[in-house]
């Protein structure tokens, strides 16, 4: 299967929340007390209840305000950092792009959560284990939008093919660039090029968002370098013990030094110098 | 922790046996060897679960996964809390003669440094007379000394990880891992050395009793061996 994309327009969305209400519903997410943080946001980060919400940001210049509305979940990435991260293989990608995890290989470790540069997976506290957007893994592969797309009145997220909508994305920029000289896709390339693309109006910074996102380094290094050479380091290690003993065999060693050792509290009539 | 440490097999301390060995290390020293020891293969096993899923069954043995991670928690304290303060209460000048000596190589030490691979497979390497502990036991120590500082900062990093930086708590797991497998690493030829060298395995019973052998004194440690007999002084750097 090709890769899929979801094309999120920033620059259509009216900030109406229905995506979070569909995702609750098609997830079985109960509704949970929110609270203002800034401007019209009513979340301030993920919870097990809520994969999704839309960040607000006013920014005044010129005399005009400007709203700067993202819808946020996790990006599925190309190339997952969460998934690199996890010892427990509980992370997954599907050939269409999705990053899931497997709720029930997860124990809750939190690498995943700590790793991601986005801060996207969070470890439920309770059930301890970690959670995040699937995708709607469950409706695309039976032939569903993710419950957010379907849902999007304004037409601000789009799911499709990675190719042609990837045309479709920077041919949308060209107009949006004429009001915001600053708009630019973000994902097409970030993170190994991630499931969801968005068209932000501003820099990445304006909405938070890192601007040049990657794989920890601390986390390669760990993975890819410390954890095989170490592997290795332990097992050259057990293989110059048995080396050794035989070595010890050969040479005589053991029969040198006439028998077991008795710690000096018997007088042992024959015995080598060393 | 009295520093003439006679406590073992009382019956067969007699006249004629004590000749034959001599104290090596004391109550307090052996308390914190196999606290530090016991404790870290606790850790080890109770870490891999979490780090690997070749070793993740035998988390099963200690109540499935979420009650390792607890255990893992509460031996890290013994592992931290009871060797560090060995330091401090009981007789702890020996532990801070052990920890100065790790960091005082003299040219004895690395001249039998130089000799340590023959010697570990079994050859005969020519080093001069050695101190309490030989050069050898000092890179094993070094190891287990920075590993244990180490893998203890990395430790608290992650388990108290809300409140620190992210970034530093990313670079937290190379850093435990990495303090993991050196540690493992000189465990198992301190093992070795310990239990299989014929040459040297006469050690062990320095830290089962506190007593070694003299012969083996005389020959893997005699510059230690001829101070304690002149002058009494049992440590010797």
């Amino acid at each position: 299967m090709a890769r899929k994309m979801i094309f999120a327009d920033t620059s259509k969305c009216t900030g109406c929340k229905a995506c979070t209400v569909a995702c609750k519903e098609w997830n079985d997410l109960p509704a949970e007390k929110t609270h203002l943080i800034e401007s019209y946001q009513t979340m301030k980060d993920f919870t097990p209840k809520t994969w999704t919400y839309v960040t607000f940001i006013e920014l005044y210049r010129n005399k005009t305000m400007d709203f700067f509305m993202r819808k946020a979940q996790c990006f599925h990435c190309g190339d997952p950092a969460c998934l690199k991260a996890c010892t427990s293989k509980a992370i997954s990608k599907s050939a269409d792009g999705l990053v899931v995890i497997d709720q029930d290989k997860c124990i809750g470790c939190g690498y995943c959560a700590e790793n991601c540069p986005f801060g996207v997976p969070k470890v439920d506290a309770v059930r301890k284990k970690a959670y995040k957007c699937t995708g709607c893994v469950d409706r695309v592969e039976n032939g569903l939008t993710p419950a957010c797309v379907q849902t999007c009145q304004p037409g601000a997220l789009q799911y499709g093919e990675r190719e042609a909508l990837l045309a479709k994305a920077k041919e949308r920029l060209n107009e949006v660039r004429r009001r915001y000289p600053r708009a630019r896709l973000y994902g097409e390339q970030e993170m190994g090029g991630t499931t969801y693309v968005y068209l932000l109006l501003d820099a990445p910074e304006v909405y938070h968002l890192p601007q040049h996102p990657a794989v920890p380094v601390s986390l390669t290094l760990w993975q890819d370098v410390i954890r095989p050479v170490g592997t290795v380091a332990v097992g050259g290690a057990a293989a110059a013990v048995v080396v050794g003993v035989l070595g010890n065999l050969l040479r005589g060693g053991y029969r040198r030094e006439g028998g077991p050792p008795d710690g000096g509290e018997r007088r042992s009539a024959k015995g080598g110098k060393k | 922790m009295a520093a003439e440490d006679r406590q073992g097999k009382g019956s067969k301390s007699s006249a004629a046996a004590e000749q034959d060995r001599v104290l090596r290390f004391t109550r307090g020293e052996r308390f914190s060897h196999w606290v530090h020891a016991i404790s870290f293969f606790l850790l080890l096993i109770t870490g891999l679960g979490i780090l690997s899923l070749w070793f993740r069954p035998v988390l099963s043995l200690f109540g499935g996964v979420q009650a390792a991670r607890v255990i893992h928690r509460v031996v890290a304290v013994i592992f931290v809390v009871v060797v560090a303060a060995m330091f401090f209460i009981g007789d702890p000048r020996y532990h801070w003669e052990w920890l100065k000596s790790a960091f005082s190589f003299s040219k004895a030490d690395r001249r039998h440094i130089g000799a340590f691979p023959k010697e570990f497979f079994g050859g005969h390497g020519e080093y001069p007379p050695q101190g309490k502990f030989n050069g050898g036991e000092k890179i094993n120590s070094l190891l287990t000394i920075f590993g244990s500082v180490f893998i203890t900062l990395s430790g608290i990093v992650m388990w108290f990880r809300g409140s620190f930086p992210p970034g530093l708590v990313r670079w937290a797991y190379p850093i435990h891992d990495l303090s993991m497998f050196v540690m493992t690493a000189a465990v198992i030829g301190h093992m070795y050395l310990g239990l299989l060298h014929p040459d040297s395995r006469a050690s062990i019973f320095g830290m089962l009793n506190g007593y070694v052998p003299v012969k083996f004194a005389q020959s893997h440690h005699a510059a230690w061996y001829n101070e304690v007999k002149s002058t009494g002084n049992r440590f010797h750097l």
